[in-house]
């Protein structure tokens, strides 16, 4: 289910799913509509732009809230203009499950979004590497972040788009072994407990981050 | 808001010369008939005399209690009372005769006193100036009268006209200067003074810096509106396209996707000429007024008249106000007030740039949100007046006053 309010590229998204085999059980323009449609046919999964009619500025992200409150069973992959740290926190603090957070420029590569789509799909989490980045750069004097080696920090940053450690061990041409040596050395620095699912894992990193 | 006819006038422009109006005010009486002003200097000689009798008679009858220290404090009390009624007496003059309007505010006694006394000697004066006039008017009927008769040689005639011609004058000149000075004397007593004057005019331009910064800010949101919601999207929608065909599962769906995404790299290039073309129409500095208004008609869908005359160039700074005037009232009534057409006339009246725009469309244009607000404020920045006459049902005038000097 879609929910974007530029015509030209709802009917594209509409279409590029189509063609992956996926079902579009409806495309609208705004938020309300949407979760009026979910009301009426819950779907697995909703695409939505944040920012929509009438106001233009966070009508997407609230029916998003919305949405993972009354169907938490809905995947919810919401769309953003810009990098907005407040939105992705609002979004990803409910819980990190099926939850996906990306760059609205991010459909162009048509790959990595239905990359995104599908792990979300999978019961995971999808944050935009862009918005990773930024997150990860934000090192204060005295940020433990500091403290993480560079090839530390490229497996945090994987680590917290979603990707699983087979995934981070392909991606960065490392063993799995090492990715986890990696991350052992990550939780112990960053002082996070040390849980299983990596669900919990982002959200542990992620809130770190916000922090 | 939703006006049935909302004038979003502002201050009236400055008139040269003299202090600029703040907005507060009445705008300033244009100079009122010259029978009228006749008629008030008259009666400004009738008030002096008044004035005259009052400083005479009270004035002796309370000559000893004012020298005596005791009883000069309650004297001058009652002597101000009757001073303050003929005071009065001379604002309602000056305002039914020559349009004065100052503020109602207290003015202290001495200088009550002091202005009854100049005002008392300037009407005698003028009185005696009159009484000059009237003389020299009988004797230039006694030389006429002798010509009538022959007794007069044409060298004392000429010597006579040319004497009473220089006299004539002198004493004109003399009444003149009287009515100037009158009017001076009640601006200096009872009109605001120059410091409240340049306090006005400071809140006036502080007040139109805030509003030039806000449209300033508003522009940019458009701007970026523009390019979000019709570029940015243009753009993805492409790679969208691009991304689907390196995808593609058979080559002729990968080439009709190619296709298409040509085709929409070719909108993604319109769309952003026209977007750079809203943020400033580079026409203007190259080709002059006419020619981007001429833009301006050929982007619009419904058929514009453009009636343009003007002579000589004008500021560059009003140019621009003019075209966006022009441009924001003709996208208006292009979205909203479903006219068949639109008239726009761009004269100079003197000093002044007047830009109108009407549209015989339904009216009742909003003038928040719709750019109205906007233009205001850089309409205002120039010392210029906005007025939007838009009844429901229309037809709706804009009207931009932008003084060139």
């Amino acid at each position: 289910m879609l929910a974007e309010d530029s015509t030209l590229l709802r009917e594209g998204l509409v279409r590029l799913l189509v063609e992956e085999g996926h079902e579009v059980l409806a495309a609208v323009g705004d938020g309300v509509a949407l979760v009026r449609q979910v009301e009426a046919q819950p779907p697995d999964m909703v695409v939505v732009d944040i920012r929509m009619p009438p106001t233009h500025t966070d009508e997407g992200l609230r029916a998003a809230l919305e949405i993972r409150e009354r169907w938490p069973g809905v995947g919810v992959l919401v769309l953003s203009q810009h990098m907005e740290r407040n939105y992705a926190a609002q979004l990803l603090t409910s819980s990190a499950e099926r939850v996906g957070y990306l760059l609205k420029d991010r459909v162009a590569q048509v790959e990595e979004f239905l990359d995104a789509l599908e792990r979300i799909q999978a019961g995971g989490a999808a944050i935009d590497p862009e918005v990773v980045r930024q997150l990860v750069i934000r090192t204060t004097h005295g940020d433990p972040l500091a403290r993480l080696t560079p090839r530390e920090r490229g497996v945090l940053e994987t680590l917290a788009q979603g990707h699983t450690n087979a995934a981070i061990s392909e991606k960065l041409h490392i063993s799995t072994s090492a990715v986890e040596k990696h991350l052992n050395s990550i939780f112990d620095k960053l002082g996070l407990a040390h849980t299983t699912g990596y669900n919990r894992r982002i959200l542990a990193v992620l809130r770190y981050l916000e922090s | 808001m939703q006006g049935d006819s909302a004038d979003f006038t502002t201050r009236p422009l400055p008139t040269a010369p003299g202090p600029a109006r703040p907005g507060g005010d009445p705008p300033p009486t244009p100079p009122a008939a010259l029978p009228r002003r006749a008629a008030g200097v008259l009666s400004g000689c009738a008030t002096a005399s008044l004035g005259l009798l009052y400083f005479a008679v009270v004035g002796t009858l309370l000559g000893p209690p004012l020298l005596w220290p005791r009883t000069r404090r309650h004297a001058l009390v009652v002597l101000t009372a009757g001073a303050r009624r003929l005071v009065r007496l001379e604002r309602r003059r000056r305002s039914a005769f020559f349009g004065d309007s100052f503020p109602d505010r207290p003015v202290p006694d001495h200088r009550i006193l002091r202005y009854l006394a100049t005002r008392t000697y300037a009407g005698l004066l003028t009185a005696v100036v009159l009484g000059l006039l009237g003389f020299g008017v009988v004797l230039a009927g006694l030389l006429v009268a002798a010509l009538a008769r022959g007794t007069l040689g044409w060298r004392e005639l000429l010597t006579q006209a040319l004497l009473g011609g220089v006299l004539l004058f002198l004493d004109v000149q003399g009444l003149v200067s009287l009515e100037a000075f009158d009017a001076r004397l009640a601006r200096e007593y009872f009109g605001p003074s120059e410091r409240e004057l340049m306090q006005r005019r400071i809140d006036e331009l502080a007040t139109s810096r805030a509003a030039v910064l806000q449209a300033v800010d508003t522009e940019r949101r458009r701007i970026e509106r523009d390019l979000h919601d019709g570029v940015q999207q243009r753009l993805v929608a492409l790679a969208m396209l691009l991304g689907r065909a390196r995808r593609g599962r058979t080559p002729e769906q990968a080439d009709s996707l190619l296709e298409q995404a040509h085709r929409e790299s070719q909108d993604v290039l319109t769309e952003l000429r026209e977007v750079a073309w809203r943020v400033y129409p580079t026409a203007l500095d190259n080709l002059g007024l006419k020619e981007a208004l001429a833009g301006v008609s050929e982007r619009c869908d419904i058929p514009v008249r453009m009636d343009f005359a003007l002579a000589g160039p004008l500021p560059a700074s009003v140019e621009t106000a003019a075209y966006f005037v022009v441009s924001e009232a003709v996208t208006n009534a292009a979205k909203h007030s479903a006219a068949t057409e639109i008239v726009v006339s761009v004269r100079a009246h003197g000093p002044v740039l007047v830009v109108r725009i009407e549209d015989d469309g339904v009216g009742g244009a909003h003038l928040t949100g719709s750019g109205l607000t906007g233009l205001h404020s850089r309409v205002g920045a120039l010392d210029g007046r906005l007025h939007v006459h838009s009844p429901t049902g229309g037809p709706t005038t804009i009207t931009a006053e932008l003084p060139c000097g």
